[in-house]
């Protein structure tokens, strides 16, 4: 029986070159190192496990027929998390033209309803656990539609500029400012209110 | 854009230099603005850096079982392609080639079509006439003399029936 290859000391760089060369062993040591990153950007913004599951893997299958095309102008990890969340927008907008739009949704994608809320006065997250802390966020994230939920991810955890967020999501700067201004605002109010709850 | 997205814009460092002066000025002067401010900072200062810690519910076997199935079979899929494209494309080309040599007669000939008609061409540039009869089944070439009076140097009977001749 073959002995598996030790690639614990090879650098990602030298798995790519050899995935490039077809080597599907180095391949599947790129799987195992970045599997839960990607899947957990798919699962943040599709709040489905198997959704995440299906278009994480997807997404290696994409990424070893696109290997060629990585010129390593970014790392493997970054490249690979833009190969997700494109599969990840393009799944939620096959599923939002099926599914009926709520007056909620519509007034949001319309802009305004920001406007109405008041100003969260006291920080709602001050000197709370950084689990805790995690724990809220996730759970107003879900709150929020895909376009507000996936323009905060793209901005705060993949530290993407306005323009780069407007080319992913196809829209223009100008509706990412609004959407992500929504999400903000949005997300500080559920943030208090689950705070009152809580105290409560 | 309007005073609240320049306020979002400026937090997130994608306002130039002078519009950074314009809203520092804005926030001294406008409590509303100020208190505005203050949330957006708040929410980018939380949500920073604390994205919730997921891990894949599937072992690494199990995951890269079903990624390596799915390549061997996009793979066999594409090295399938020219083999489905290849049985129509049997009969293209002959067909093209029929095309070809089509094309290429119809150029030789002039765009003319026979029709069983006679037929005279003038060569200009070796003083020749040639004739051509399809009812009596014969060429005729005549050349001109250096007093431009034209005699026939040959007759081609082709494949008249023995009874004939």
């Amino acid at each position: 029986m073959p002995q598996p290859t030790d690639f614990t000391t090879t650098l990602d760089v030298q798995l790519v070159a050899a995935s490039q060369g077809g080597d599907m062993l180095a391949f599947e040591e790129l799987v195992a190192r970045h599997r839960d990153k990607i899947y957990a950007r798919a699962f943040s913004m599709m709040r489905n496990e198997e959704d995440a599951i299906d278009l994480s893997q997807e997404a290696w299958v994409k990424a070893w027929q696109r290997l060629k095309q990585f010129q390593g102008d970014s790392s493997f990890a970054t490249w690979m998390t833009r190969i997700v969340i494109n599969l990840c927008l393009d799944q939620l907008r096959r599923q939002k033209r099926t599914r009926a739009e709520s007056i909620e949704q519509l007034d949001e994608e319309l802009g305004g309803v920001e406007r109405q809320m008041p100003v969260v006065a006291i920080n709602p997250t001050e000197g709370m656990e950084r689990a805790e802390l995690r724990k809220r966020i996730d759970k107003a994230m879900v709150q929020l539609s895909y376009e507000h939920r996936t323009v905060l991810i793209l901005h705060e955890f993949e530290e993407m500029e306005y323009k780069q967020i407007a080319k992913v999501m196809n829209c223009s700067i100008g509706t990412v400012m609004s959407r992500l201004f929504y999400a903000r605002r949005r997300l500080a109010s559920l943030l208090q209110s689950l705070k009152k709850e809580q105290q409560s | 854009m309007n005073t609240e997205l320049q306020l979002q814009a400026n937090l997130d460092g994608e306002l130039d230099a002078r519009e950074v002066r314009e809203i520092e000025a804005l926030l001294a002067r406008d409590a509303q603005s100020a208190a505005l401010m203050q949330e957006l900072k708040w929410t980018k200062g939380a949500i920073s850096g604390n994205e919730a810690e997921v891990k894949l519910p599937e072992t690494r076997e199990f995951y890269w079982g079903k990624i390596e199935r799915a390549i061997v079979a996009e793979e066999r899929k594409a090295a399938a392609a020219p083999a489905e494209r290849a049985w129509w494309l049997k009969f293209l080309y002959p067909a093209t080639g029929l095309a070809a040599v089509v094309a290429v007669m119809f150029v030789i000939s002039g765009g003319r079509t026979t029709d069983g008609a006679d037929t005279e061409s003038v060569q200009e540039d070796v003083n020749a006439i040639s004739f051509r009869s399809e009812a009596e089944a014969m060429s005729v070439v005549y050349v001109a003399d250096e007093n431009a009076t034209y005699s026939p140097v040959s007759q081609e009977p082709t494949n008249e029936p023995e009874a004939d001749k």
